[in-house]
């Protein structure tokens, strides 16, 4: 960890959803921030929350509406400087367009788009038509350059029906950084993939991190891909119970799915 | 940008938007064939109200009225008049060489006036013609003589005794329609081959030969009328000078001309002296001292009479709507009413004679048909409408079914406005493409409605377009291209009003319950 400005962070982060009468607190004031370059896996079991603080961080979603019982423990949301809570609907749109970039667990290619247009697909999102247009051969090339990068030179007129799990996350991931942002948000990115090819998608994105100075935010359930981060927090029922550095040695045991 | 890729992608990968286009399809096209049949079928029901009855028309039944040339003369004067012919419409017993009998309608007509106030000499049938009709591809018309049969006849001048109805030698003649004698065989191709049946004889046996009625004389009876009191009917042996056809089945098989002073004559129209009987049947000679006969003394002349004058719009002259022939109409009643004041005492006044147009003419027929139109149009209407909660049903299973792209897209920027507009244009693009088809198929069956028509007679028995109920021989066939861009414009409105709700739905869905949809 750096004492610069972390790139994101979020202080007591809340959101509860309802599932018909019941109020189901997801998370309950928990924090979490991450420096420029810098890697944090979020560790926890399932339904401890930390899909949902991802999507929080990436303006998916929004936290609960500040209440008078959490005056002294406000949420708020900080990317690189900017309120994210303060942003407009308009202003969240770019946001994700412009500085976020999802990975998610069961990769969500469009199916009916060849590999090459999944990839782009986000430029087109992000610079509309006529701004597409005019940058369309370089936005092509670099589509290109990090699907070759990825291994995927040979697979650019395939569909995602016709790769593997590996290749269609490859491709998520080459997606998520066609608009080059400056903060990866990747939900269980090897969550359906074996060991092998999971450990492959983690050395890309560590080469990625390495490379490209990504900051990283990474959720899983399995501690031995927590442990490819600079930074592990952990979460369990909405809250953060532990914030390490991954170098150091924990108390804890690994958190079961 | 995303939204024109997916669009394509959607459309060309989904089996659900080809339903959909096909409804639109079918939507489309039957409003659009009903449209152009109907729609064609009051326009030639117009167009050919003029045919033979000219724009507008001064008429006196019966009695009729004198003086006709001086009111054609004072009509043809005016400069939004072309020109004016008198006629004489009655009934009439028709009876054929072969012994039928049938009550037509005469009209009795002077045949190069009658031709500049209508379109009767472009309805005078068996006239030579240098190419076959478009669908007699085998060249069966007798008129184009090929046939060793009729290589001897003289069209021409068959048709100059139609168009003058006069015979060669100068006799008076008449023009039956093409369809009243049932001797004219009436093939698929729109030709006629001229063939009688002969007499039936009592073993129920009958032998068709051919037999041309213009080389025929026929016997007509009319029945003279004085002082509203029906008078000794007249019979005469007239030739055929030729046969009509006008594309009206009401007028060629009901109708017969026959030259204006011929049917003046038996009805006793024509010019003759006033005669005044004396008031003594017998009176003294002064000569010879003797009884005789008292003879009546001629005190004037009684000029020839018509029962109607046609009157023809000079070039230019818009007569089409109704507001048009009312402004005509009431400019011929001017004419008249000036003429009538030459004549006080001999001629109906400007309240009493019928001056009607053509549209008051066929007004009953044009009102039904327009009616009928837009019955049938709010019907198919209603039913079509039905395509926009069909676009509206697959579109909202579409984007439920594709609930996980829309949490993608917005996980990738995608704004609101953005997934809407995506549903949206892809609405619109289902509906260009639906009516775009459906616009081809309906000017396929338009435009080949009676070969469609024929070959549903000939295979299945199926005739639907009776012309002896539809007054015309062929289902009209021309599209109108205002009304198509209509309906295909509410085509693609209807798939963007069907897909709105579920495009709305899409864009207000909440991103992470989309990406959550399983």
């Amino acid at each position: 960890m750096t004492d610069t400005a972390p790139l994101i962070s979020a202080d007591h982060l809340r959101k509860t959803y309802r599932m018909g009468r019941v109020r189901v607190p997801v998370l309950r004031g928990s924090s979490i921030s991450a420096q420029t370059g810098e890697c944090v896996a979020v560790l926890g079991a399932s339904g401890s929350g930390k899909s949902t603080m991802l999507h929080l961080l990436g303006g998916l979603d929004r936290p609960d509406k500040p209440t008078k019982e959490h005056a002294g423990s406000p949420t708020a949301i900080t990317f690189d400087g900017r309120e994210v809570g303060r942003f407009s609907r308009a202003e969240l749109d770019r946001y994700r367009a412009r500085d976020v970039g999802f990975v998610f667990q069961f990769y969500h290619l469009l199916p009916e788009l060849r590999v090459l247009e999944n990839v782009t697909v986000g430029a087109m999102v992000r610079h509309g038509r006529f701004g597409f247009m005019a940058q369309r051969a370089s936005i092509n090339a670099r589509a290109k350059e990090l699907l070759d990068a990825f291994g995927l030179a040979g697979r650019l007129r395939h569909r995602p029906g016709e790769l593997s799990g590996g290749e269609r996350q490859r491709v998520a991931i080459a997606r998520a950084l066609i608009n080059q942002p400056r903060l990866l948000l990747a939900d269980e990115p090897t969550g359906n993939l074996d060991r092998n090819t999971g450990d492959s998608i983690l050395d890309a994105i560590a080469d990625l991190k390495t490379r490209l100075g990504l900051t990283i935010v990474m959720v899983t359930h399995d501690a031995h891909v927590a442990e490819r981060a600079d930074r592990v927090v952990r979460l369990e029922d909405g809250l953060v119970v532990n914030d390490r550095d991954a170098t150091r040695p924990t108390a804890s045991a690994p958190v079961q799915s | 940008m995303y939204q024109a890729l997916l669009t394509r992608k959607y459309l060309t990968t989904k089996v659900m938007p080809l339903l959909a286009m096909a409804a639109v399809t079918l939507s489309v096209a039957t409003v659009l064939v009903t449209w152009s049949v109907m729609g064609g079928f009051l326009n030639t029901l117009l167009n050919s109200g003029r045919t033979l009855i000219g724009d507008v028309s001064i008429h006196w039944p019966t009695a009729g009225f004198p003086y006709y040339d001086d009111l054609c003369d004072r009509l043809e004067a005016d400069e939004q008049i072309d020109a004016a012919s008198p006629m004489i419409e009655t009934f009439g017993v028709l009876a054929l060489p072969d012994d039928q009998v049938h009550g037509v309608l005469v009209k009795g007509i002077d045949g190069p006036s009658y031709a500049r106030v209508t379109e009767y000499a472009d309805t005078v049938w068996w006239s030579p013609i240098d190419e076959p009709l478009r669908k007699d591809t085998e060249g069966q018309d007798p008129r184009l003589g090929r046939d060793s049969f009729w290589q001897g006849t003289d069209w021409e001048a068959l048709a100059e005794a139609g168009r003058t109805l006069t015979e060669p030698g100068g006799d008076p003649a008449v023009v039956p329609g093409i369809e009243l004698s049932g001797w004219n065989f009436r093939l698929p191709t729109g030709i006629y081959v001229p063939g009688a049946p002969a007499v039936a004889s009592r073993t129920g046996q009958t032998n068709y030969v051919y037999e041309f009625l213009p080389d025929l004389d026929i016997t007509l009876s009319l029945f003279p009328m004085s002082g509203g009191t029906l008078i000794e009917p007249v019979t005469r042996t007239v030739p055929v000078a030729n046969e009509f056809h006008s594309g009206i089945y009401e007028a060629d098989s009901r109708t017969m001309f026959a030259r204006l002073d011929l049917v003046q004559r038996m009805l006793k129209m024509d010019r003759a002296d006033r005669i005044e009987r004396p008031d003594q049947p017998f009176v003294l000679d002064p000569e010879t001292g003797e009884l005789v006969r008292s003879e009546p003394a001629v005190v004037g002349v009684d000029p020839a009479r018509v029962t109607t004058v046609l009157v023809r719009a000079a070039e230019g002259v818009p007569v089409t709507s109704e507001a048009d022939i009312t402004r005509f109409r009431e400019r011929v009643a001017g004419v008249y009413a000036g003429f009538a004041e030459q004549y006080p005492g001999e001629m109906p006044d400007g309240g009493n004679i019928s001056i009607r147009s053509w549209r008051d003419l066929n007004r009953t027929t044009i009102a039904a048909v327009e009616k009928e139109t837009g019955l049938v149009l709010f019907v198919f209407g209603l039913v079509c409408f039905t395509t926009v909660f069909l676009v509206l049903a697959i579109f909202w299973s579409m984007v439920s079914e594709k609930t996980k792209d829309i949490g993608i897209l917005r996980s990738l920027g995608g704004s609101t406005l953005g997934i809407t507009w995506l549903w949206l244009r892809y609405g619109a693009a289902v509906g260009v493409v639906g009516s775009s088809a459906g616009l081809g198929a309906a000017y396929l069956v338009v435009r080949n409605i009676n070969e469609i028509h024929e070959w549903l007679g000939a295979n299945l028995g199926l005739v639907i377009w009776d012309p002896s109920v539809y007054y015309f021989f062929e289902i009209p066939s021309d599209m109108d291209w205002t009304k198509a861009t209509a309906v295909v414009t509410v085509g693609v409105l209807t798939c963007i009003i069907g897909a709105a709700i579920p495009a709305l739905r899409a864009g207000l869905m909440d991103p992470v319950r989309a990406l959550r949809f399983e």
